[in-house]
Formats: structure tokens, C-alpha cells, sequence
């Protein structure tokens, strides 16, 4: 029987028309991945539009390929000019564009896509196969293990991106949850630091602030000293290199890849989470004289941000088709999209039209492989913006920031944001506070606050339930340890210890 | 040379500027209409809105587009609409219950009787319990309201939402109060429910009639006057068949339509109007409907605006003996 259905699933996708709604999808899918401030769920959700009047199978065909193609889009504007196209590929920014500098830019798009699509395949094995084991797991999370969830994923992103300087990452962290804390709460719809005023009521757009804080800085940067010498050279760059390092670190990717569909599962955290844990996990597994080397362009850091963010595709995936709750953001909107095809994803789907599953999980693939032959393809044009005089090249990003900000809710209000974010990520950036801890301090913030007070609010108060949780107790003791650790306190112990032994 | 090219560009913008300006006046909807949706997509508005629109667009001739305008509980992109220029070009799509206490929220002056209006649809409010829950009826989640009064958790999608007017009928009808706790969305406020972090959820039928079919929730009643069946032997009772008394709260639940801030011209209202009859009956709009168990609930636009007054009275002086606001309805003229 699943034989048949995979076949079928299979079959399906190989008819002409089919295949040119994939190629079509994943291309736009990828175009809105670079540019930044056109996000993934963006691309779905105008893509669900537009597929309204498709035969049911296309449409599928086609959202899939364009929520596949713009989280993997994201990296190429990470690597190349340090701006992520995307939330999700903040991460993978952090070693890519170190490796583009040092002209290998060509490298960082080949293993960047290529994990990518493994992350993708990877993740959609889980689906067709752990489904309903995997759905329970994401119902032990509730509002004492969201909450110290979240506050771990700013710390972990403060300590990976602060290079040994962990406390000015948290500083960063801090501010974007304080930023975070603007317009309406969502447990007392209380409106907080908005003065009465509609549109910060709303609360701050995530796109502006990320376009702000990433976009800005290198726009300014570029104009500063003179522009001839910004011209990188690059190297010619070899496939069998790529293959090379991707084989090398095959274990970085199948870790990286459970880490993404993990987080991909918890209902509302999703792709820019996955890549974090993933690059925090690789580094604290290296030894000591390869974790200095992440941060100035080790591939392997490239390499398990990109996995995490695309394992999340069939993470999110998962609690959609059995419970109907999307485990984020663009998965909601695929959910929509489903719904909107007259399939009913959830507990029924598996009675009601069993293929839709194995359906699912085939154009996943065939979408994941679609997007690495026409990412590579891409890449061949894109990476020669390197080359670009960037005082040429700065002005047409800095009209797509504009534009992007625009187009999240078309409000002017949003390109207000994302000048007053510019000019933080000045600051930021002369402060050598790194941008990315703020930016998923502002994803995070609504997510612990909210939670911690719901929380509390169950309890009547009382913080004794986050200590009898076994989830939460584990979040407690790594939470300890990183700030332990990034504070210095176990090598002064072995100091000391050292000390005492040879005395 | 170079002149004459940019006076003649410029006379072509011109030009093409007089013409798009002379064409909208003639002949109504000549170009595309945007269709504001207060919520981001995928939710029960968004989904509604689509579907309605698509069907409204074939009898207009344009396309609709769906624009996803999220924030502040659905205000910031009613107000955007109320703000635009009433030219028929830009439409809202909402649901009633945060529509109607918009100025009991303090958002607007304006109320519902400055909009034109149509209802399409109605989804009842329905309370369920984690299957592992004690409850099995609704009188055994009523009792222990009673007696444990500010002890239940009731779980929603947040103060004003479908939710929270559920489970202050529920209050209404138990004569004591439980624990409010708002969760981001409806899905998230299931979620709770289904892992048992809440002890009932009063939500929309549509957020989880699957889970209840597949045994996943337990759900004891819904707010609407008659049993509702969702699927072959899974009934859903009526609360009136427990509690008759609270007749003069449902049905409660969430009623969806189109809106257009007064002020269009009766010939676009006119064809406004046919093309809502046309799309109430697509077959994909039912089929949409069905799927949701949202009863279809067509209204024109003076039997909408005389429903709302009774609607729009329930909602907002619930929330006003609720304490969830401090502005009393009666300043806007809508009287108990």
C-alpha cells in the first residue's frame, strides 16, 4: 500500500506539467529567499493566493517548492553580503560571509544548498515515518518549557555570535526583548509603550527590524574608506572540494538535521530557531582549538545552520498534518493553503485521504532537489555581485530594504522602522555587539513573555512547577552551565584545581 | 534632443494619469480590489475572506486581491480600511465580535452603523476538554465552576476573541467565575488543551471539529440553539438541552461578512450586493463552509445592520460586565 502511494506520489510529479509548476515555484521561491525582507511565509501566503483556481496536485506541487526554495534563498544574501535574506539564515550569515571574503564564496552556496537539500530529505524521512510518535513529543512542551525555551535560544545566539565576549551578545539579546515587549500583549491585550499610537500598537514588523539591523549597517560600511579596494577576487571554485567537505562532515549533518525537525515540531518555533541550535550544538561538540575558528568562516558552521533551518520544513510539517497546528509560520500558512484544497490535515487525515502524507512527503523531496540544481544555477550569477563595485551594488540593496520593509503590511510605518533599526545597528555594530541576538531577542521576546506570565498565572504565582518539569529541569541545568561556562567560571576552577595539585 | 524625450515621457505619464483617473469615475471595478483581512493568513477570517472573494470576483470582473493586515486584535487594518478612500476598491473582511467592540476598546469612535455590511456566515462557540478530563458533561464543568469558583482554567485565543466570549457565557451561565488564560491564536489555545495544560477551551467549532471527531477532545456542548451534527453518530448537544435558562445568551459564536465604510454610492453598493448573492452560493464557498461546519447565513445589508444591533449589544456590554473594558457601550448608543 505505501508502495503504491510513493509510486503514485512519484508519478505525479513527473508529468510536464506538474514538473514546470516545481521549477517555476522553487525559482520564485528561491528569488524571494535573497531578497531580503521577502520572507518564506510571505512567498506562501501569495503563492495561496495564486493557487487558488490550480488542479489540487499542482498547487501542492507549487507551494511546497516555494517554502522549500525561500528558506534555502536566504543563505545566498547571508553569504554574500552578510544580509539574510531571510530570519532563518541569520545563522548561517556568521560563517558564510567570513568564507566569502576570503573569495570562496562559490564554496559557501555549494554546501550551503547542498545541506540544504539533505536537511529538506532528511526531515521528510521523519515525516513519512516517526509522524505520530513525534506529534505526541511536541505536546510535552507547554508554557514553562516555551518560555525557558526561548530564553535559552537568545543565549545560546548571544554566546556563539560574540566572539568570547558572550556578555555583549546577551546585552543585544536583552535589547531586542525589550523591544520585543512593544504594542499589545497577547495575555491582557494590554497596549505597552505604544502612546496611543495605532501602528506601534501593532507591535514592531520582525522584516523591518531584521532588514534594519542586517541591511543598514553594510550599506553604510560600504561607502566608508575607498571603494576600489572593497573589490574581492575570487577563486575558482572546485565541485569536488564541495562533495569533499560535505561527506567529511556528513555526522555535523545528520545531527543538525534531527535538531531542525526537533524544533520544527514545537508549534511556534521554527526555522531561525532550528539554525541557531543546530551551529550552537556543532560548536560546543568541536575541540577547543576548532571552536575559535567558528565566526571567521568555518564551513562546518555553514553547514549546520543551513541544515537546521531546512530540517525545520518537515519539523513544521509534522503537527500540521496530524493535529492541524502548524509548528511555524510559514507552516501556518501552508496549512491555509491545504485547507484551501479541501484537504482537512489532522487526526482524520490518515482515514480520510491516506495518500495526502506520502503525496506531501514526495514533493518535498522532489522540491529539496529541484531547488539545488536551480540554487546552483543561480549561484553562478549571483556570487558575481562580489565582484560588484559595492558603492554601485549598496544603493540598488538598500531600494530592495526599502521595498521590502513596504511590502509586510504595506504600511509606511514599517520603513520608518526599519530606519530607526538602521541606525541601533550602527550603533551595535560600533559597539561590537553582534545584530543577530537582537533580531531573536525580537523574534523570541512575545514567546517568553507571554509564556513565563501564562505560567505564572496557572500557578497562581508560585515558580515551583518550572522545577518539576523533567523538560524544563534540563533547560535549567545547559542554561546554567553556558553562562557558567561563558563567565569563565570552569577554567578558573580547573585553575585552581591544577593549582592545588601541583602544590 | 534630450528635452524633448523627457517632456514627451513626461506628457506619456501625464496623460496615462488622466486616463486612469477619468476611467474609475465611468465604470465600477475597472481595475483590482483589495480586500483587507485584519488577521494573517491561514485563519478562519483569512480563509472566509478568500473564499467569498473568490466567488464575489467572478460577478465583478476583477480579481480580489486578499491583503493580510495583522495587529492590535484586527483594529490596525480596520482602521486602515475606515482610513482609505471610500472608492470601492479597498473592502474589509471581518469577524463580528472584534468588529462591533472596536469602540468599547477604545480603537475608533465610529461603530458598525457607519459601515455598510454583509453576513455571510455564523460558527458556534463550542466548549471541549482534554479527553482524560474529568468532565463528561456540561453540567459536570458547570458544577465545578461553581464550586471552585476563580479555580478553572478556561484557555482562548485572548480578551475579546471568539473564545473569551464563549467562556464568558459560560461564567453567565454557571453564576461564578473561572481563570482566564490567553494564549496567542487558536490554535495554540487547542494546543493547550489537547496536552491538558487548560482545563476546558470554548473556542470555535471550526478550530477543532476534527480532533473531536477523532476522539482526540471531548466536547461537552455548543453555544449554538440546536444539536450539531459534525460527522455520522458525533453529536454535538446544544447547551439549551441542560440549560434552557441560558436561551438569552446564544446563539453565541462568530459571524463573518464584508464591510465598507459608508459613504459608496448606491449603484457600486448594488453591484456589490449581486455579487455577494452570487458568491454565498458557490459551490466552493458551501463546500469551504461545510468543511468548517460554519452555517451559511446570508444577509444583505439593512438585515445585517438590524442584526447587529442585538449582536453588537450582547458582545460589547459582555466584555463591559466582564471588566475587560472600562468604556461603557451606551456612549456609542448601543444600549442592553
Amino acid at each position: 500500500m505505501t508502495a503504491q502511494y510513493l509510486l503514485n506520489a512519484i508519478l505525479t510529479v513527473l508529468t510536464p506539467i506538474n514538473l514546470l509548476f516545481l521549477v517555476l515555484s522553487t525559482t520564485a521561491g528561491l528569488m524571494m529567499g535573497v531578497l531580503p525582507g521577502l520572507s518564506a511565509t510571505m512567498a506562501i501566503a501569495l503563492l495561496t493566493g495564486l493557487t487558488y483556481n490550480f488542479p489540487t496536485q499542482s498547487a501542492l506541487i507549487a507551494l511546497i517548492g516555494v517554502y522549500v526554495g525561500s528558506i534555502s534563498g536566504g543563505c545566498q544574501s547571508a553569504i554574500l553580503l552578510n544580509i539574510p535574506g531571510t530570519p532563518a539564515s541569520a545563522a548561517t550569515a556568521l560563517d558564510g560571509f567570513p568564507i566569502a571574503k576570503q573569495g570562496k564564496g562559490g564554496l559557501g552556496i555549494f554546501l550551503a544548498t547542498t545541506v540544504s537539500c539533505l536537511g529538506t530529505i532528511i526531515s521528510v524521512i521523519f515525516v513519512l515515518t516517526l509522524t505520530p510518535m513525534l506529534t505526541s513529543m511536541a505536546l510535552k512542551f507547554a508554557s514553562w518549557e516555551f518560555f525557558l525555551l526561548s530564553i535559552f535560544g537568545i543565549l545560546i545566539c548571544g554566546a556563539i555570535t560574540a566572539q568570547g565576549k558572550a556578555v555583549k551578545g546577551w546585552i543585544s539579546g536583552i535589547l531586542g526583548l525589550l523591544v520585543a515587549m512593544i504594542g499589545l500583549d497577547t495575555v491582557d491585550t494590554f497596549a505597552r509603550f505604544s502612546y496611543g499610537n495605532v501602528n506601534m500598537m501593532s507591535g514592531i514588523q520582525l522584516i523591518p527590524v531584521m532588514i534594519g539591523l542586517f541591511g543598514f549597517p553594510e550599506i553604510v560600511k560600504s561607502f566608508k574608506g575607498d571603494g576600489a579596494s572593497e573589490i574581492q577576487k575570487l577563486t575558482k571554485f572546485k565541485a569536488r572540494e564541495g562533495f569533499k567537505l560535505v561527506g567529511k562532515n556528513i555526522g555535523t549533518i545528520i545531527r543538525s538535521a534531527f535538531i531542525g525537525v526537533g524544533v520544527g515540531i514545537i508549534p511556534g518555533v521554527g526555522e531561525d530557531v532550528g539554525g541557531w541550535l543546530s551551529y550552537w550544538a556543532t560548536k560546543s561538540l568541536s575541540s577547543e582549538e576548532e571552536k575559535q575558528t567558528f565566526g571567521t568562516g568555518n564551513p562546518r558552521g555553514v553547514i549546520s545552520a543551513e541544515t537546521g533551518n531546512n530540517a525545520c520544513i518537515g519539523g513544521a510539517i509534522i503537527p500540521v498534518l496530524s493535529l492541524a497546528v502548524p509548528g511555524s509560520a510559514p507552516a501556518a500558512v501552508l496549512l491555509a493553503a491545504f485547507l484551501m484544497h479541501g484537504y482537512r490535515p489532522g487526526p482524520l487525515l490518515m482515514t480520510e485521504s491516506p495518500d495526502f502524507v506520502y503525496n506531501v512527503g514526495i514533493y518535498l523531496v522532489f522540491a529539496a532537489i529541484a531547488m539545488w540544481v536551480i540554487a546552483l544555477l543561480m549561484a553562478k550569477v549571483t556570487v558575481r555581485v562580489l565582484r560588484m563595485n559595492k558603492k554601485i551594488l549598496m544603493p540598488i540593496i538598500y531600494v530592495l530594504c526599502i521595498i521590502g520593509s513596504y511590502l509586510i503590511n504595506y504600511n509606511m510605518f514599517d520603513i520608518k522602522v526599519m530606519f530607526a533599526f538602521g541606525i541601533v545597528g550602527m550603533f551595535l555594530s560600533y559597539m561590537d555587539c553582534p545584530p543577530a541576538p537582537f533580531l531573536l531577542g525580537v523574534i523570541l521576546g512575545p514567546m517568553a513573555d507571554s509564556n513565563l506570565r501564562r505560567a505564572l498565572r496557572l500557578s497562581d504565582g508560585s515558580f515551583a512547577p518550572m522545577f518539576q518539569r523533567p523538560i524544563c529541569i534540563v533547560f535549567l541545568i545547559v542554561i546554567a552551565a553556558m553562562i557558567l561556562s561563558q563567565l569563565g567560571v570552569f577554567r578558573q576552577l580547573k585553575k585552581v584545581n591544577t593549582r592545588r595539585k601541583t602544590a | 534632443m534630450k528635452n524633448l524625450i523627457v517632456s514627451l515621457l513626461v506628457l506619456v505619464a501625464l496623460s496615462g494619469m488622466v486616463f486612469a483617473q477619468g476611467g474609475s469615475e465611468e465604470s465600477w471595478p475597472n481595475k483590482n480590489i483589495n480586500l483587507t483581512v485584519p488577521y494573517n493568513a491561514g485563519g478562519t477570517t483569512d480563509l472566509t475572506a478568500r473564499a467569498l472573494g473568490n466567488g464575489m470576483s467572478k460577478v465583478l470582473g476583477v480579481t480580489i486581491n486578499v491583503v493580510n493586515t495583522p495587529g492590535a486584535g484586527g483594529s490596525a487594518g480596520t482602521l486602515n480600511v475606515q482610513n482609505a478612500k471610500v472608492d470601492g476598491y479597498t473592502m474589509l473582511a471581518n469577524g463580528m465580535l472584534a468588529f462591533t467592540t472596536m469602540p468599547i476598546n477604545g480603537y475608533t469612535d465610529k461603530t458598525f452603523r457607519d459601515w455598510d455590511i454583509w453576513i455571510a456566515t455564523y460558527a458556534p462557540n463550542t466548549i471541549i476538554v482534554p479527553k482524560n478530563s474529568p468532565y463528561n458533561t456540561i453540567q459536570d464543568l458547570i458544577e465545578a465552576i461553581r464550586k471552585n469558583p476563580g479555580k478553572i482554567t478556561a484557555g482562548t485565543a485572548g480578551i475579546g476573541s471568539g473564545g473569551h466570549f464563549g467562556a464568558e457565557t459560560v461564567k453567565a451561565i454557571a453564576g461564578a467565575d473561572y481563570k482566564h488564560i490567553t494564549y496567542a491564536g487558536g490554535a495554540a489555545a487547542v494546543t493547550a488543551t489537547l496536552s491538558g495544560e487548560v482545563d476546558f477551551c470554548p473556542q470555535l467549532l471550526a478550530e477543532f471539529k476534527d480532533l473531536i471527531i477523532a476522539g482526540e477532545v471531548k466536547a461537552l456542548a455548543s453555544l449554538a440553539e440546536e444539536d450539531i451534527e459534525i460527522a455520522p453518530g458525533v453529536v454535538i448537544p446544544s447547551i439549551l438541552d441542560t440549560y434552557p435558562e441560558a436561551a438569552k445568551f446564544v446563539p453565541m459564536g462568530e459571524v463573518t461578512g464584508i464591510l465598507i465604510p459608508k459613504g459608496l454610492d448606491e449603484a457600486k453598493l448594488a453591484k456589490i450586493d449581486a455579487a455577494f448573492q452570487s458568491a454565498v452560493k458557490e459551490k466552493d464557498f458551501l463546500d469551504f463552509c461545510s468543511l468548517k461546519s460554519f452555517t451559511v447565513n446570508p444577509m444583505g445589508r439593512a438585515e445585517s445592520q438590524a442584526y447587529l444591533e442585538k449582536f453588537a449589544s450582547k458582545a460589547c456590554y459582555l466584555m463591559y460586565d466582564a471588566g475587560a473594558t472600562t468604556i461603557d457601550p451606551a456612549k456609542f448608543g448601543i444600549n442592553r
